[in-house]
């Protein structure tokens, strides 16, 4: 058994045995959904309102990564240093990186199995999508991406906020925050101009508005987002953020004072 | 060879020094106590041992090793409870033999082994959650003792715990002596510090005293000590209190007073009667030995933990 697979294993039972962890990254996007499914689409036509249901669990699936990567990370990585355990590791003969890649592992794993129970549940509530094998496997990628760029704010987090509540209301009101003004939670073309603009930039909106584009459709993502240059700046965004969070976790975190 | 050594150890935070010019040995098989009070520099020299912190300047080598080459001898337990509170005992244990690299099948014997060493067999599977300070403390102290630790470095492993639980877990440190680890406990508290080997008395960044116990007790010359405790706590006892003890030295206790005496049999009625004189009623006396911390509060005329 090596690093990874130790720090994998005990970071996913960690998420897995909190129930706030759940709640808020499970079972909070699956009541919206089930709010959604049936509250929002009252006036719409009968033969767009699977379809609108299918951009909501979509919409939901994108904050319960967000919430995983950015509250959920910092939180484990703050609880951490705050009870001593980054000194205990610093303390013996181990590789920072390979505690680094567990992590990401299972907030992988953890995301993965969070958006896949809130997809399911939208299924269940009536939504549908529209969508050719290459197209699932654009939106796994952008999903990951979404993952690795909330991933990255969550190692910035953590890493600039000593205390586990204070690392996780900070994630958490990033999350929501950026989720509402982004178009994850609001469609693209209610937003103001400045609010599009930076929901072509933010890539974790670009990412949701591209996933919604590949499995629902062009009129509920608002826009193109697949245009060679916004898919290379979502891509060179996520990865950016990605990479801060990783240097700020693997330089600051396992610093000697 | 000695297990640890350090020589002329600095380490600055801005303008403070932390440390000043520490020298330190420990040799293979001993139990040393480093003891002083809170911000006297004693974590910060553990810490450097185990390379958490790094020096400003001077010399460590554990075994003739450079402290960041020789991690794989040393087991460091913070004082912080570093254990996760939603994994079981075992889980926990589980994680560190995966860190050091343990296969699942050795994990899972060497696991089982550590906690019938520690005396949590029976609550392996309970989430450390549900266990007790003084059980987390044991469970914390078992990922210092995989195979091929040496030493042992543990850092006010007792502090929080009630006194059944500080028992029992002094008791399970004298265990682990058995099988010859050198041990360095990092304390505030006297009576713990007297487990040990040889103490070494630390305050403000220096190594002030150091010596078997018995021995720091004789050379401080203190005889005997009333341990007094008071209806009142105020400036006006320990005024009265101070005539009564040795260079007018009296330390404030958690409850009372500590005096320092030449002649207890014929100061213990006087300080009855001064008391009462003020008001204030003596509610227990007792006579003791002096303590580590006695002798602390001597060298220093500060004491060893604070008062609440």
């Amino acid at each position: 058994m090596g690093q990874i697979t130790a720090t994998l294993g005990k970071t996913i039972k960690e998420f897995l045995r909190q129930k706030t962890i759940l709640f808020w990254t499970i079972a909070w996007p699956i009541l919206w959904v089930l709010i959604g499914s049936f509250s929002f689409v009252g006036n719409a036509p009968s033969e767009v309102v699977s379809y609108i249901r299918g951009a909501i669990a979509i919409s939901m699936s994108v904050f319960a990564l967000m919430t995983a990567g950015m509250a959920n990370l910092p939180g484990n990585i703050a609880q951490d240093r705050e009870r001593g355990l980054l000194s205990k590791l610093m303390s013996m003969p181990i590789n920072p990186w390979r505690d680094f890649v567990g992590r990401i592992l299972a907030l992988l794993a953890f995301s993965s199995l969070a958006a896949i129970l809130v997809t399911l549940v939208g299924y269940g509530c009536g939504a549908r999508f529209s969508y050719s094998p290459i197209g699932l496997l654009q939106s796994i990628g952008f999903l990951l991406l979404i993952a690795l760029a909330s991933a990255g704010i969550g190692m910035l987090i953590g890493t600039l906020i000593k205390h586990v509540h204070g690392a996780i209301m900070s994630g958490v009101g990033i999350a929501v925050v950026t989720a509402a003004i982004s178009g994850v939670m609001t469609p693209y073309s209610s937003l103001p101009w400045l609010l599009q603009q930076f929901a072509r930039i933010y890539p974790i909106s670009s990412s949701s508005s591209s996933i919604t584009f590949l499995l629902v459709g062009e009129d509920y993502a608002g826009y193109n987002p697949l245009s060679a240059n916004q898919t290379t700046l979502t891509i060179v965004i996520s990865l950016l953020l990605f990479i801060g969070g990783l240097v700020a976790y693997s330089r600051f975190c396992w610093r000697k004072e | 060879m000695d297990a640890i050594s350090v020589e002329k150890l600095t380490k600055k935070y801005g303008d403070n020094e932390v440390l000043k010019g520490v020298n330190l040995k420990v040799a293979e098989g001993e139990f040393y106590a480093l003891m002083g009070p809170n911000g006297s520099g004693k974590t910060t020299l553990a810490a450097i041992i185990v390379s958490v912190r790094s020096p400003t300047s001077g010399k460590i080598e554990i075994y003739g090793k450079k402290p960041e080459n020789a991690k794989e001898l040393i087991g460091y337990v913070p004082q912080e409870n570093f254990s996760s509170p939603n994994l079981t005992g075992k889980e926990n244990l589980m994680y560190f033999a995966g860190l050091l690299g343990y296969s699942k099948n050795t994990s899972e014997k060497t696991v089982n082994e550590l906690l019938k060493k520690i005396g949590l067999s029976e609550d392996a599977d309970k989430r450390v959650i549900n266990y007790s300070g003084g059980m987390r403390k044991k469970l914390e102290v078992a990922t210092a003792l995989f195979p091929g630790i040496k030493i042992l470095i543990l850092d006010e492993p007792t502090t929080g715990l009630d006194p059944s639980a500080r028992r029992k877990f002094l008791g399970l440190i004298q265990e682990l002596r058995k099988d010859k680890a050198t041990v360095l406990l990092i304390t505030h508290i006297g009576a713990d510090a007297e487990l040990a080997s040889r103490v070494g008395l630390i305050d403000e960044g220096k190594i002030i005293a150091e010596d078997e116990p018995e021995r720091l007790k004789k050379a401080s010359d203190l005889k005997d000590v009333i341990n007094i405790e008071t209806t009142i706590k105020s400036e006006k006892v320990a005024e009265i209190l101070s005539k009564f003890s040795e260079k007018k030295k009296v330390l404030e206790t958690d409850v009372g007073y500590r005096v320092y005496c030449e002649n207890v049999e014929v100061a213990a009625p006087e300080i009855v009667r001064s008391l009462d004189a003020i008001g204030c009623k003596a509610t227990k006396i007792e006579t003791e030995k002096p303590s580590l911390e006695d002798v602390f509060f001597k060298l220093t005329e500060k004491m060893v933990r604070e008062v609440s």
